[in-house]
C-alpha cells in the first residue's frame, strides 16, 4: 500500500515516450502493416477484456464469440438504421453485455471444466445461429457494406485517422478496465480466484462477481468487435471460430495472465512474430502451435515474467512480486 | 439469551448419516466448544451453520431468524462468519489484501464508484479496520508480505484477522489449533480469549479434548453424528460415555 | 415410417462412431485430469492415414487401419510422455497444449494431402445389405458398426475384468487414492491415452470410407465428442456410450427433418440444458463435499 501513487516522474516519462511511439509508428509503415496495426490495437482490447473475466479463475471459450455479437449488433445497427460509429459502438458493447448477462443464469452455475465447455457450446450456438438464419445475418458470408465514420471533416477510412481512433478508444477502455482491476472490485475478483469459499465466508456473493467480470469483459469485447467491423467493412461467423477464440487464449497465456500488461505483451510480440513468418504460409499454426507448447512448458507465467527472472539470476532486485491490487 | 440456536438438524449425504438430531443452543459472549472423535460431524455441523451446506432436516435460528438454506455470504453478512481448517488464506495476496477482503460487507462498491473513485472515504475506512485488526493479531509487521511467506502461526492469525475484519457476532472457528506446537497453541489460545473479550461469540470445532478444556466455557460432545453430552469443560471430562467415545474411537 | 426406421439404423451406426472418440475424450480426462481438445485431429490422422496409405497407395483396408491405430496411438503417447506429464498440476496448461498439437497435426495433414479440396476414400466393401425392400445398408456401414461395437465391447471388457481395467477407474475416482494404495499412476495415464488414443485412430479408420476428409474434419469431431461427454456424464464410459447413442439419433432425425446445422444448435442447446439441470449428465456420479 506505500509507494503505490502512479504519477512519479519515472512514470511520466515512460508514458509520454510510450504514447510519441506510438502516435509516430503508422508514419514510419506501408499501408498493408498500417491495417494490421489498427487490428492489433482492435485486438489488445479484446485480450485485455478477456483477461478481467479469467480474473475469477474461469477461463471461457465465448469470448470470440462476444466479439462477434458486438460487430453483428454494429453491422446491422449501420445497415438497417444508418446510425454510425459514435451510436454504433456503445450500442455494440451494450447488446454483447446484455447476451452476457443472459448467459449467466445457465453459465455460471458452472465452473472449471464445465464452465469451459458451456461456455464454448453456448458460442458455437450463437456462431451456428448467425450460419443458419440468412435473412437476418447473411449466413456464412456475413454481413457487408459496414463504413467507418466521416467526422469534423476526416474521413476514417484512411488507415491513420482510424488507427488514431481506435487508439484513443482502446486506451480509455483500458484505463477504465484498468481501475476496475486496482479498486475493492479487482481485489475481490483475485480473492475469488485463490478461494472462492473464503471470500463467501466474509460475505462476498461470488456469483454477482463472477457475473460482474463475464458481463464487463463482454461489453469491452463487444465495442472492440464493433471497432473491428467499421474498418473492415464485413463480419462473418468464421471471424468468431474457436480458431480466434484460441488465439485470443495463446496472446493471453504466452503474454502471461498475472498481470495487467502481459496480455499486451502477449499480442504484440505474436504479432509481429506472426508477420515474420508469413512466408512460411501454410506451416504458420504449426509454429504457434509450437511457440504455444514451448511457452506453456517452459515459461509458464508468460513473457511478462523475463525481466524479473533476468534480474534474480543477476541477483539485481528481488524476486518478483505481484503488484500490489489496490490503490490507496 | 440464546444468540444461535440448533434444533433437531439431520444432515444425510448418500446412504451416510452425519448428524442425527442434533440440538444445542449458543449463549451470546460465550466461547463454546465443539467436541468430539473423528468423523462425529462436527466440520458438517459448522458448514449447515456457515450456509456451505444445507441440513436435509431441522432449523438453524440465529437472533430469532432461520438461517438454513441462506447463502454463504448473505449468513455472513448477518454476522456469522467462519474459517477454515488448516490455513485458508489467499496466497498469493498479501498480508494487508487477504485481511481487506474480509472488509468486504463494509467497503463493497458498485464497478462505477470503483472507475471514477467515488468510494475514497469508503476504502479509507476499511482501510483503516484492517491496521486496527492487523495491530491487534499482531501482524503489523508482515503486512506487506505474501501470506503464503507466514510461518504457520501467522497464517493462523491472518485467518482470524480476515474473519475479524468483518465485524461478526459470531464466528466458527473450525479446528484453529491443529498441526500447532504448545507455544502457537498458547498464542492462538490467547488471540481467541481477546476476540471473545471483544464482545465476540466464539464456537469452535476441535477433536483434540485437551486443547480447547482450558479455553472454553462450555462443551457440546458429538459422536456417530449425535449429541453425547453437554456441560462445563469439568463436566465433560468426567463423563463416562465422553470417556467411553474418546476410547472406543482409537479402537 | 420407412424414414424413421432407416434414421434408426443409421442413428445406430452414426452411435457406434461417435461413442468410439467419445469414450476415449472421457478416459483420458477421467484418469488425468485434461481435456484433450486435439481428440477430433486424432481421429482426422486416422482418417487421413487411410486416405494416404489404402487410396494413394493401395494398402488393404484392414492393415491401413492397423497402421492408423498404431499412429494415432503412438501420437497419443508422446503427448502423454512430454505434454501432459509435465503439466500435471495444471489442467488449463494441458488443455493448452493439446491446442498446440491441434495445430500441428493439421499442419502435418495439410503438407501431406495438400491444400486442395476433401479427400474421399472409395469404400473397400461394396454393395448393400438388403434387410427389407425400404431398408438398405451399404455393408461399409455393416461393418462400421460391427468394428465399434466389438472394440466397445473388448473395452467394457478390459475395464471391469483385468487388472488394469480396475486399476484404471480407480484412478479416474481419485487419483491421489489410488496411487496411496501402491497404483502406478504414470503407468494407468499411458494405459488410459493409450486406449483413447487407440480408439480414436479406429473411428477414424472406420470414418474414411464415408465422409470427407480434410485437415479441419476434427472440429465437428470434438464439438460431438463434448455435448456426447456432458449428456453422458463427465467420468461416465457407460454413459459416454448411452448418450452417444441416443445424440447419434437425435441428431440424425433432426438433420433429416431440419438440417445439419439445427441439428447441430439443438445438440449444443441439449448439452447446455444438461449441464444446468443435471451436471453430472445421464450415468455421472455426484461427487459428495
Amino acid at each position: 500500500m506505500n509507494n503505490t501513487s502512479t504519477l512519479t516522474v519515472q512514470n511520466v516519462v515512460i508514458g509520454v515516450i510510450l504514447l510519441a511511439a506510438l502516435l509516430a509508428v503508422p508514419h514510419f509503415l506501408k499501408l498493408y502493416h498500417q491495417d494490421l496495426l489498427i487490428y492489433l490495437t482492435i485486438n489488445v482490447l479484446a485480450v485485455c477484456s478477456y483477461r478481467l473475466v479469467t480474473l475469477t479463475g474461469e477461463w471461457s471459450l465465448i469470448h470470440a464469440v462476444m466479439m462477434g455479437v458486438g460487430a453483428y449488433t454494429a453491422s446491422l445497427l449501420f445497415i438497417h438504421f444508418g446510425l454510425d460509429m459514435w451510436f454504433t459502438l456503445p450500442l455494440a458493447g451494450g447488446v454483447a453485455a446484455l447476451v452476457a448477462a443472459l448467459l449467466c443464469f445457465p453459465l455460471l452455475r458452472m465452473t472449471q471444466f464445465y464452465f469451459l465447455i458451456g461456455s464454448f457450446a453456448a458460442g458455437e450456438a450463437i456462431r451456428l445461429t448467425w450460419i443458419e438464419f440468412v435473412g437476418v445475418f447473411g449466413g456464412t458470408g456475413g454481413l457487408t457494406g459496414v463504413e467507418p465514420p466521416i467526422f469534423w471533416g476526416i474521413d476514417f477510412i484512411d488507415p491513420i485517422p482510424y488507427y488514431y481512433l481506435s487508439l484513443a478508444i482502446v486506451s480509455f477502455s483500458l484505463f477504465i478496465l484498468y481501475r476496475i482491476e486496482n479498486s475493492r472490485v479487482g481485489l475481490t475478483l483475485h480473492a475469488i480466484h485463490w478461494k472462492a469459499a473464503l471470500a463467501e465466508s466474509v460475505g462476498v456473493d461470488a456469483w454477482r462477481y463472477r457475473a460482474l467480470a463475464f458481463i464487463v469483459g463482454s461489453f469491452f469485447v463487444g465495442v472492440a468487435g464493433a471497432l473491428k467491423v467499421h474498418y473492415l467493412g464485413s463480419v462473418s461467423p468464421n471471424q468468431a471460430s474457436i480458431g480466434f477464440m484460441v488465439f485470443i487464449l495463446i496472446w493471453v497465456i504466452v503474454g502471461g495472465y498475472n498481470k495487467f500488461y502481459g496480455p499486451i505483451i502477449g499480442v504484440v510480440v505474436l504479432t509481429v512474430f506472426d508477420e515474420s513468418i508469413r512466408s512460411f504460409e501454410v506451416m504458420r499454426p504449426a509454429i504457434y502451435g509450437i511457440v504455444l507448447i514451448l511457452s506453456i512448458l517452459f515459461l509458464p507465467l508468460g513473457l511478462e515474467s523475463i525481466p524479473g527472472k533476468i534480474k534474480s539470476w543477476f541477483g539485481v532486485g528481488p524476486a518478483p512480486q505481484d503488484p500490489p491490487l489496490t490503490d490507496q | 439469551m440464546a444468540i444461535l440456536e440448533i434444533k433437531n438438524v439431520t444432515k444425510q449425504f448418500g446412504g451416510l448419516t452425519a448428524l442425527n438430531d442434533v440440538s444445542f443452543q449458543v449463549e451470546e459472549g460465550e466461547i463454546r466448544g465443539l467436541i468430539g472423535p473423528n468423523g462425529a460431524g462436527k466440520s458438517t455441523m459448522f458448514k449447515n451453520i456457515a450456509g456451505f451446506s444445507i441440513p436435509t432436516k431441522g432449523t438453524i435460528v440465529y437472533q430469532g431468524e432461520n438461517i438454513e438454506g441462506k447463502k454463504p455470504h448473505a449468513i455472513a453478512e448477518m454476522g456469522i462468519v467462519r474459517t477454515f481448517q488448516e490455513t485458508t488464506l489467499f496466497q498469493e495476496l498479501s498480508v494487508f489484501e487477504n485481511a481487506l477482503v474480509g472488509s468486504h460487507i463494509k467497503g463493497r462498491t458498485d464497478v462505477f464508484s470503483a472507475i471514477l473513485g467515488l468510494d475514497k472515504q469508503k476504502q479509507k475506512a476499511a482501510a483503516d479496520k484492517v491496521r486496527d485488526v492487523l495491530e491487534f493479531m499482531g501482524l503489523s509487521e508482515r503486512q506487506n508480505q505474501l501470506a503464503s511467506e507466514l510461518p504457520l502461526g501467522s497464517q493462523r492469525a491472518l485467518a482470524l484477522a480476515i474473519a475479524l475484519v468483518s465485524e461478526p457476532k459470531v464466528m466458527l472457528m473450525d479446528e484453529p489449533f491443529a498441526g500447532m506446537n504448545a507455544e502457537e497453541t498458547n498464542h492462538m489460545m490467547d488471540l481467541t480469549r481477546k476476540v471473545q473479550e471483544s464482545g465476540i461469540t466464539v464456537v469452535l470445532v476441535e477433536h483434540d479434548m485437551k486443547a480447547v478444556m482450558g479455553l472454553c466455557h462450555y462443551l457440546t460432545v458429538l459422536n456417530f453424528g449425535q449429541v453425547l453430552a453437554h456441560g462445563t469443560p469439568e463436566d465433560v471430562r468426567n463423563n463416562e460415555k465422553v470417556i467411553e467415545a474418546y476410547l472406543g474411537g482409537t479402537k | 415410417m420407412e424414414l424413421f426406421l432407416l434414421s434408426i439404423v443409421n442413428g445406430l451406426i452414426q452411435g457406434g462412431f461417435f461413442a468410439l472418440f467419445a469414450v476415449g475424450l472421457v478416459l483420458i480426462f477421467g484418469v488425468m485430469g485434461v481435456v484433450n481438445f486435439a481428440h477430433g485431429e486424432l481421429v482426422m490422422v486416422g482418417a487421413f492415414t487411410i486416405w494416404l496409405l489404402h487410396a494413394q497407395y493401395g494398402l488393404s483396408y484392414i492393415p491401413a487401419i492397423m497402421v492408423a491405430i498404431v499412429l494415432v496411438t503412438v501420437i497419443g503417447l508422446l503427448m502423454e510422455r512430454f505434454l501432459f506429464r509435465p503439466t500435471r498440476a495444471d489442467p488449463l496448461a494441458g488443455l493448452i497444449c493439446s491446442i498446440g498439437v491441434l495445430f500441428i497435426l493439421q499442419v502435418v495433414a495439410t503438407l501431406i494431402g495438400g491444400d486442395g479440396p476433401s479427400k474421399q476414400v472409395p469404400p473397400p466393401y461394396q454393395g448393400t445389405l438388403v434387410l427389407f425392400e425400404f431398408l438398405r445398408i451399404p455393408y461399409q456401414r455393416v461393418f462400421s458398426l460391427i468394428i465399434s461395437v466389438s472394440a466397445l465391447g473388448s473395452l467394457w471388457f478390459f475395464l471391469t475384468r483385468s487388472k488394469f481395467g480396475w486399476a484404471l477407474r480407480a484412478v479416474a475416482q481419485d487419483r491421489e487414492a489410488a496411487a496411496l494404495q501402491g497404483i502406478n499412476t504414470n503407468r494407468i495415464s499411458i494405459i488410459a491415452i493409450g486406449v483413447g488414443a487407440a480408439l480414436a485412430g479406429l473411428a477414424g479408420g472406420l470414418v474414411a470410407p464415408l465422409t470427407n476428409i480434410n485437415p479441419h474434419m476434427g472440429h465437428n469431431v470434438i464439438i460431438t465428442a463434448f455435448i456426447v461427454t456432458i449428456v453422458g456424464g463427465v467420468g461416465s464410459l457407460s454413459g459416454a456410450v448411452l448418450a452417444a447413442v441416443l445424440y447419434a439419433m437425435f441428431h440424425t432425425f433432426m438433420t433429416v427433418y431440419f438440417g445439419g446445422t439445427v441439428a447441430t444448435i439443438c445438440g449444443l442447446i441439449l448439452m447446455v440444458v444438461v449441464l444446468i439441470v443435471k451436471p453430472t449428465g445421464l450415468m455421472g456420479v455426484r461427487i459428495s463435499e
